[in-house]
């Protein structure tokens, strides 16, 4: 068991952070048309064979998005999930375009940072022969 | 990549020793990628010092946060509100990201953590390999794809020289492959041995001064 598994989740700090940028984050997320046109623009999801978890909206949503409809309350096994969302899914190159203008990768930065404040990030020694892509 | 080592500890301590309040900034980019500056490191050195302090009974204290890049400006947002508690910051990053991160900041002294080493590859984890010296002026269409300005000691590209072993290896440490050895393998096995035999004018040692770069596409946008 790693470090990463043992503390407990601090939901009022995540929630603190949710609600800092609750103005941004909501109206990008209210925005989304589902219109499915930043997947083509991601390389991820293009080498990936067009596997729809890599597509720059479902990893926006499944880790900020899931963020704020549970209201910060997640448990750690959510988080590790949204660890390999927002590490392994995305590279953060900002390459991802919307036709209306969301910034993508704010959104991933942001996940990222909730995650980071509850100590979970790649361990990138811990990744074996696997490759982290 | 750009890879990084941390500094020596007294060094990082002595820079930092006179402020009361450091906050100590990870970036998420390559120093996270070569284990030297990420989340996990500034949480380490952070530990280390702390505990340097209180041995000495210094009133400083090192807090940690760590943003996605510090090479490009989107990520620093969420960092603006916390600097402001701090008196000086270091920084884990590369040293352009510590450039960037105290032009951000000009009020507030910066210091790095690490020393940036070179620009390299991932042989394994934990074990990188310097390959580039972003000298400007690629040559390894020529050379087989091996770089004579990293890999051969003078960085000769009119080589090799006379101190080449019968065994391949560089006159400067009989355990590092003399890079135009390797080259000269390569090019024979590729049939493509004319490309060394003309001779390569001296280069113009541009690197010594500081580069921008606009790609062609976005000249437009930049033009003053």
């Amino acid at each position: 068991m790693s470090h990463q598994e043992l503390k407990p989740v601090d939901t009022k700090q995540i929630q603190g952070m949710l609600s800092r940028k609750k103005g941004k984050m909501k109206r990008f997320l209210s925005y989304c048309a589902h219109c499915s046109l930043c997947a083509e623009s991601c390389f991820l999801y293009m080498e990936h064979h067009k596997d729809p978890q890599y597509m720059p909206s479902y990893k926006a949503i499944n880790s900020l998005g899931k963020l704020y409809r549970k209201n910060g309350k997640v448990d750690r096994k959510l988080l590790t999930e949204m660890k390999g969302i927002v590490w392994r899914n995305c590279v953060l190159c900002g390459r991802c375009y919307c036709p209306i203008g969301i910034h993508i990768p704010s959104m991933i930065a942001f996940a990222r940072s909730i995650l980071r404040s509850q100590d979970v990030y790649p361990q990138l020694d811990e990744v074996s022969s696997e490759s982290w892509l | 990549m750009i890879v990084g080592e941390r500094k020596p500890f007294d060094e990082i301590k002595e820079m930092i020793k006179s402020f009361k309040k450091v906050l100590n900034v990870g970036c998420g980019g390559c120093t996270s990628i070569c284990m030297a500056g990420g989340q996990r490191e500034v949480g380490l050195l952070n530990e280390e010092l702390q505990n340097a302090f209180k041995q000495e009974g210094a009133s400083s204290r090192v807090d940690g946060f760590t943003i996605e890049r510090q090479c490009n400006a989107d990520f620093f947002s969420e960092l603006d509100e916390i600097v402001k508690e701090y008196d000086g910051l270091l920084s884990m990053a590369c040293g352009a990201g510590v450039q960037f991160l105290a032009d951000r900041y000009p009020q507030k002294p910066v210091f790095p953590a690490l020393n940036t080493v070179f620009v390299g590859v991932d042989r394994d984890i934990g074990w990188f390999e310097e390959n580039c010296r972003t000298c400007r002026e690629c040559v390894l269409g020529e050379t087989g794809g091996i770089c004579p300005v990293t890999r051969c000691a003078k960085s000769l590209f009119n080589g090799p020289c006379g101190g080449t072993s019968r065994e391949g290896k560089c006159e400067v440490s009989k355990d590092t492959p003399c890079a135009w050895f390797e080259i000269h393998k390569r090019l024979k096995e590729q049939n493509r041995l004319e490309n060394i035999l003309r001779l390569k004018p001296a280069r113009e040692w541009r690197n010594q001064t500081q580069g921008t770069l606009v790609q062609e596409a976005y000249k437009k946008r930049y033009a003053k």
